[in-house]
């Protein structure tokens, strides 16, 4: 991968997250995207290319108005929700490396719990014959509607398979939140839970209870990404792009993968973890802390799996043995993940990544020097490391 | 009389309780047990065991020639359908004077709650059964779930006609006062009830139309690419191994394993029932198909295990598949005494309960009552449609036990408590264990019924299987 260590992100922004932000989803964007100028030190109007999600509803070129920006000569955009968490990193350094651009803001922000309920589901959507919408037919007429239902299915064969029981989640869950507990930023600082606050936790679609997954939420979040050279006349320390990869595998379906022989790994972030090891030159015992895309907790479990930090079936082992907790071999989600700190579709995470690479991080991790980061997962997803300059 | 004080219950009681121990007038049935009327009564029941029917296997049997279904004990002395004109009624029938005491203090409506059949020897064709009913008991007041009433027990003995008895049957209803519907919000204003909100529709277009199609003539189609016959689902444009773009289809056994499933709590949509069970089936042609699992509890859902597809309409034009417990196959060897223990567990049985089945079961126990036949007449009585009777109940748990235990198991009793009625359209799930195995080999299986309604049926059954003492002593009850 040649653009391996090329770019760095070198500006990060971020409104508040919360149930309500009162505002607009533009204003969100705007907000964050400024903020991201301010933090990289650069002016909006040096932005020549943007990268954002296709599920976001704030065009470019809105933002670009705001934002006083001259010439885009670079914009595309990821598709698939949170699994363009990392995709839109790469897709950045990918034109930054290629001389497509120079500056490229990164954003993504919405009012996902105020204004439209993610997690609702397809209930009354998707009725046109193209092939996205008919996709939704094999499960939806069935009663197969939301994502928390999609990612039970993938559940109940795991714990089928390895022997994992739903305790084995609810420790997913008790770690982020313990991290949230003391990130002021987070939507549930100074509230952890326990394991057995989260056995006691509703069913929302068995085996996941309301404590494994993560809450709808209002904000925005933007990065500024340039290359090593001019990453030097930045404000900021460099977090630099290490790799950066997507992933699709074979008969891949959106969240609804079910028909492949196996169904208890994520193979897509398997072509995902096996590009970035390759392109980085790092293995998993050169990660120092890690942000695991978290909507939903049993899906972190094969993440780790896919990853190589344990082999398959013993996620359970390696996670009740506290290494995801601050003070483990390799704690995750230090920001609170987005069970804890807000689900702006991993966006919030990536920034948490680079926090813990500048080394201000409310829950720092000693002597970081490569972050891992994923993507949506069950989902064509991606994941990328950054690393000290 | 005061009905309201404990003082007046007490004397009400006492005037019910002075019928108790009085008997009716003895009943011959019209016909001795043949072979046509059992034929029909396991066609209707989908009893199996060819010791009713087959005069081969019967002969090779333990019992040396044909024998009559258990559960038919109380179908012989019923008093069959007369449309030509009053039924024969018995002046000395111990429950009239009671029941119509009972209709004055109120507890005017009725619902059978219990039987307990005992057998003492299996039947056999050419018996001839005679009955005679006493009134065992009546229960103070009580509360229950339907309402307040009287539970009134009744013990019928059935002979043969060398005057043996050959079994018994303890019955037991519920007369009862309906309570009071709630009174309606004083000038509240008539909301419009909101239309129920359907099913969300599948969406397709011409490449996957064949599918739906299939559905909506109760075939579930799997595609199949012509090149090298290999089968994809969902659908696909093209072979995925060749890109070969031509394919047909075959029609699924409908059989197939669960893969993987959720139990669906929240959000809650309208047009499904919560906890909505939907799984993943993996079709014995190798395809996997996402489904609502129905027949079952989420207790009983279990990976692996076997399902079978039915079809429900959803829309005027939309028929989807659903998947439920598969009928388990019948024992083919008998189980032996020592075969079972304590904990064993019977498959899991799924009956859809049909129109046809109701009437067919109803007629072939002999009961003409027009809530087992009649919509209109069942409507009228407060039900709301037609539902099966206890008879068919007892019957169904005979199969049942006898699909898992094979040809050669007899019964000795069969208990069971009627809860929320079979109507037409429920699945009714059978399940049940082994509760205890006795010393002589009586095997005593507990069981529940289930339908959408909850529990149509709960219940015990003492069984004895060849190579037990008790076994021995059945089959020697009924030679000759």
């Amino acid at each position: 991968m040649s653009f391996a260590s090329q770019t760095a992100i070198v500006g990060i922004g971020a409104t508040e997250f919360s149930k309500n932000s009162g505002r607009t989803p533009m204003q969100l964007a705007t907000e964050a995207s400024i903020a991201a100028c301010v933090d990289a030190g650069i002016s909006p109007a040096d932005i020549d290319g943007i990268v954002t999600f296709s599920a976001e509803k704030n065009t470019e070129i809105e933002v670009a108005r705001n934002l006083g920006v001259r010439e885009l000569t670079h914009f595309s955009q990821i598709p698939h929700g949170g699994g363009a968490a990392c995709g839109v990193i790469g897709q950045a350094a990918m034109a930054l490396y290629s001389g497509a651009a120079k500056y490229v803001l990164v954003y993504r922000a919405f009012n996902e719990r105020s204004w439209h309920r993610f997690g609702q589901g397809v209930q009354d959507t998707h009725q046109s014959p193209e092939a996205f919408d008919v996709s939704f037919s094999w499960t939806s007429p069935f009663g197969l509607l939301t994502p928390a239902q999609w990612v039970a299915m993938f559940a109940t064969r795991y714990m089928h398979e390895y022997g994992a029981t739903t305790e084995d989640f609810g420790r997913v869950a008790v770690a982020d939140r313990k991290h949230a507990a003391t990130n002021p930023a987070a939507f549930f600082y100074e509230k952890p839970i326990t394991l057995e606050d989260h056995q006691n936790s509703r069913w929302i679609s068995e085996p996941l209870r309301l404590l494994d997954c993560c809450q709808e939420s209002d904000g925005g979040q933007a990065f500024i990404l340039t290359t090593m050279d001019r990453a030097a006349d930045t404000a900021q320390p460099a977090a630099v792009i290490a790799a950066a990869a997507q992933g699709v595998s074979a008969d891949q379906h959106v969240m609804r993968s079910y028909y492949r022989e196996s169904i208890s790994g994520l193979p897509e972030m398997g072509v995902v973890a096996r590009q970035l090891w390759d392109a980085s030159g790092l293995s998993p015992a050169d990660i120092q802390t890690a942000v695991i895309y978290d909507h939903f907790t049993p899906l972190v479990l094969p993440q780790l799996e896919e990853f190589g930090f344990c082999a398959r079936g013993e996620a359970k082992d390696f996670i009740a043995e506290g290494n995801i907790e601050l003070g483990g071999g390799l704690p995750i989600n230090t920001n609170g993940g987005q069970l804890g700190e807000a689900y702006i579709h991993g966006m919030n995470g990536v920034a948490e990544a680079v926090r813990q690479v500048r080394g201000t991080s409310v829950n720092p991790v000693d002597n970081v020097e490569n972050v891992l980061v994923t993507a949506g997962s069950g989902v064509p997803t991606s994941g990328l490391i950054l690393s000290k300059a | 009389m005061d009905s309201d004080t404990d003082a007046g219950k007490a004397a009400f009681l006492d005037d019910l309780r002075s019928h108790v121990g009085s008997t009716g007038t003895p009943r011959t049935a019209r016909d001795p047990v043949n072979l046509s009327t059992i034929r029909n009564w396991c066609d209707a029941m989908g009893e199996a065991n060819p010791y009713f029917t087959d005069e081969q296997a019967a002969a090779a049997s333990p019992h040396g020639g044909l024998v009559a279904p258990a559960a038919t004990l109380n179908v012989w002395t019923m008093a069959g359908l007369h449309l030509g004109g009053p039924a024969p009624a018995d002046p000395n029938e111990p429950r009239t004077a009671v029941y119509q005491k009972l209709n004055a203090g109120g507890f005017s409506s009725v619902v059978a709650t219990n039987t307990e059949l005992h057998f003492d020897r299996c039947l056999r064709p050419g018996d001839l059964l005679s009955d005679v009913t006493l009134l065992d008991d009546v229960s103070e007041e009580k509360a229950t779930r339907l309402g307040t009433g009287h539970f009134v027990t009744t013990k019928v003995e059935f002979t043969d006609q060398h005057d043996e008895q050959v079994g018994s049957m303890l019955f037991r209803i519920l007369k009862y006062t309906k309570p009071a519907p709630e009174p309606a919000a004083e000038e509240a204003p008539a909301a419009e009830p909101a239309p129920p909100k359907s099913k969300p529709r599948p969406r397709f277009n011409q490449d996957q139309a064949w599918f739906w199609e299939g559905l909506r003539n109760h075939e579930l189609r799997i595609q199949r690419f012509t090149d090298d016959g290999s089968l994809v689902h969902p659908p696909a444009n093209a072979n995925p191994a060749t890109q070969h773009m031509e394919y047909d289809w075959v029609v699924a056994s409908g059989r197939g394993t669960l893969y993987s499933y959720t139990v669906a709590h929240h959000p809650q949509v309208p047009s499904f029932d919560y906890p909505h069970l939907v799984g993943i089936v993996e079709l014995e042609e190798g395809v996997r198909i996402v489904s609502p699992i129905v027949g079952c509890t989420k207790e009983q859902l279990e990976i692996g295990m076997p399902l079978e597809v039915s079809f429900v309409d959803t829309h005027d034009d939309v028929t989807l598949h659903q998947f439920q417990p598969a009928t388990p196959a019948r024992a083919e060897v008998s189980l032996q005494s020592g075969d079972v223990g304590e904990g064993d567990r019977l498959p899991l049985c799924a009956l859809p309960i049909t129109p046809l089945l109701i009437v067919s079961t109803a007629i072939a126990t002999r009961d003409f009552q027009e809530v087992h036949h009649d919509k209109a007449e069942a409507e009228r009585r407060g039900s709301k449609d037609i539902f099966m009777n206890i008879l068919t109940t007892n019957g169904i748990v005979a199969r049942w036990i006898g699909d898992w235990a094979g040809n050669d198991v007899v019964f000795r009793n069969i208990k069971i408590g009627l809860g929320v009625p079979n109507y037409p359209g429920d699945i009714m799930t059978m399940s049940g264990s082994v509760a205890a195995v006795a010393d002589d080999g009586t095997v005593t299986v507990g069981f529940i019924g289930r339908n959408s309604l909850g529990a149509h049926v709960t219940g015990t059954a003492d069984v004895a299987l060849p190579g037990s003492p008790a076994h021995a002593a059945m089959i020697e009850g009924g030679a000759r």
